[in-house]
């Protein structure tokens, strides 16, 4: 039995070979601690991180590169600019899809005054427009989405939406923990005043690394102080980018993982990545469209999605499925409720939850045969089941 | 390389030798001294004859500095010629 990895949408898996390869020349070759010193591996070490810095800026077309910082992942990104925009007596926006790493936060701030509104989407996900220009208002502080459901893989317009946030002089603060590499993303063009990626998905890097892309001139106050090697004579911490928002030291040896997985996807072109998903997943859904008992979630129009679905089979729990898939068919998959109960609530799957397949560049045609035969079995399984304890 | 060019942050210098060397300058990262700049990382090196040519470059691609120094030997030591106006 072979391993099929389906799990992409919490970490991506395989790793393009060059990410782990850069990962130990990072700390073989440029072992210093960048910014910190003027020696040879403090400077390699630098380099590092400036290259990747570059190259993000290009691949998400951010323009100038200091205002891309590093965080450790998309969780921390996400609480740097929630907890640095907002403020008691503001007013934010978002929706009913959002995952924990969004929602979570802005209940903490509710606490602390902030006025949330959760704008509710329809259960397959989409988001109704109308309903997020009511919920906006003169005075709102900020609009914060998901780019991409990571329950439902619904694809929200960022475009549309950064304009509507505008109209009222809002920000807007995108959530692209499942698109960042998946989808293209064009920071400029499309107006997102910030926005949250993580290294360790669709980038293709390693786990702990990850960013918040933030428009020029607006300043957000750090979440963290400390140590940044710039203005050392001096304790107060420095207001300038990219260092207010990176004190201590980096992850250099995964920020070179992950420029590593960049690279690889900018040569295979984010274009194609999305085509190939989109093909995986159109394949995939005709395969298991006549599966008796199976219930895929999300919208029905390919060009609304990424490659996150949800499904159920009739008479089993999502996580005896999950199990039954990697026990006997080595398919790894999410079960449950994927930190984002409301999202669930959204698409009527609380608190039960879904399984979840995401697939990724390196998944085969071959691997969603398999899959949609296993499904095909276990449903029949599972509708046995059913009929033994009627 | 007589010219030299300290800045707030590692990221800026990183970035400026790669404009000014894109640009068809020489350019070498140095350990910032700390008689200069008290950020810890590095400073660049660079012809002060292009010093012109070079601040045009920089400031085309918005990469912030702190200051220009000239080394005069006689004196041993490094001089400031332009501290940067904005300054945090």
């Amino acid at each position: 039995m072979g391993t099929i990895y389906f799990d992409n949408a919490a970490t991506s898996w395989p790793k393009p070979p060059g990410v782990l390869a850069a990962i130990t020349e990072c700390l073989a070759d440029a072992g210093g601690n960048p910014g910190r010193a003027g020696h040879r591996l403090s400077i390699a070490a630098a380099r590092v991180v400036e290259q990747t810095r570059e190259l993000l800026a290009d691949v998400f077309n951010a323009g100038d590169p200091s205002r891309i910082v590093f965080t450790n992942n998309a969780t921390h990104a996400l609480n740097l600019a929630l907890y640095g925009l907002l403020r008691p007596g503001d007013h934010a926006v978002t929706t009913s899809v959002e995952h924990n790493s969004v929602m979570r936060p802005l209940r903490h701030l509710e606490t602390r005054g902030v006025e949330v509104t959760v704008v509710a989407c329809a259960p397959d996900g989409t988001l109704p427009l109308d309903e997020v220009r009511r919920a906006l208002r003169s005075g709102t502080r900020l609009l914060v989405t998901t780019h991409a459901s990571n329950v439902l893989g619904t694809v929200m317009p960022i475009g549309e939406l950064a304009a509507a946030a505008h109209e009222v002089g809002a920000r807007y603060l995108v959530d692209a923990s499942q698109t960042a590499g998946a989808l293209p993303i064009d920071v400029e063009r499309t107006g997102v005043d910030l926005l949250a990626f993580t290294g360790h998905k669709a980038l293709l890097g390693p786990t702990g690394t990850g960013g918040l892309v933030i428009r020029a001139g607006l300043e957000v106050p750090p979440l963290m102080r400390g140590g940044t090697g710039s203005d050392s004579d001096r304790e107060r911490h420095p207001e300038f980018h990219p260092d207010v928002h990176e004190s201590g030291t980096l992850n250099v040896a995964g920020i070179a993982g992950l420029a590593a997985g960049v690279r690889f996807l900018c040569d295979v072109g984010i274009d194609a990545v999305a085509a190939h998903e989109g093909a995986l997943v159109a394949d995939f859904r005709e395969r298991t469209a006549d599966i008796a008992g199976m219930t895929l979630y999300g919208p029905e129009d390919a060009a609304k999605r990424c490659s996150v679905l949800s499904f159920n089979l009739a008479g089993a729990s999502s996580s005896e499925v999950a199990q039954l898939l990697d026990d006997s068919f080595g398919i790894m998959a999410r079960a449950g409720l994927h930190c984002a109960p409301s999202a669930h609530r959204t698409a009527g799957t609380f608190p039960n939850g879904t399984v979840r397949f995401a697939f990724g560049w390196f998944n085969t045609a071959d691997e969603i045969r398999t899959a949609a035969a296993a499904l095909g079995e276990l449903a029949s399984w599972a509708a046995r089941k059913i009929a033994w304890t009627v | 390389m007589d010219g030299l060019i300290t800045f707030f942050a590692s990221h800026y210098a990183l970035r400026a030798e790669a404009v000014l060397k894109r640009g068809g300058l020489s350019a070498k990262l140095i350990a910032g001294p700390r008689d200069l700049s008290p950020n810890c990382g590095v400073a660049l090196r660079f012809e002060y004859a292009r010093r012109e040519h070079a601040l045009a470059l920089l400031d085309a691609q918005r990469v912030r500095i702190d200051g220009v120094h000239r080394f005069v030997p006689r004196t041993d030591g490094w001089r400031n010629t332009e501290a940067a106006e904005w300054r945090r």
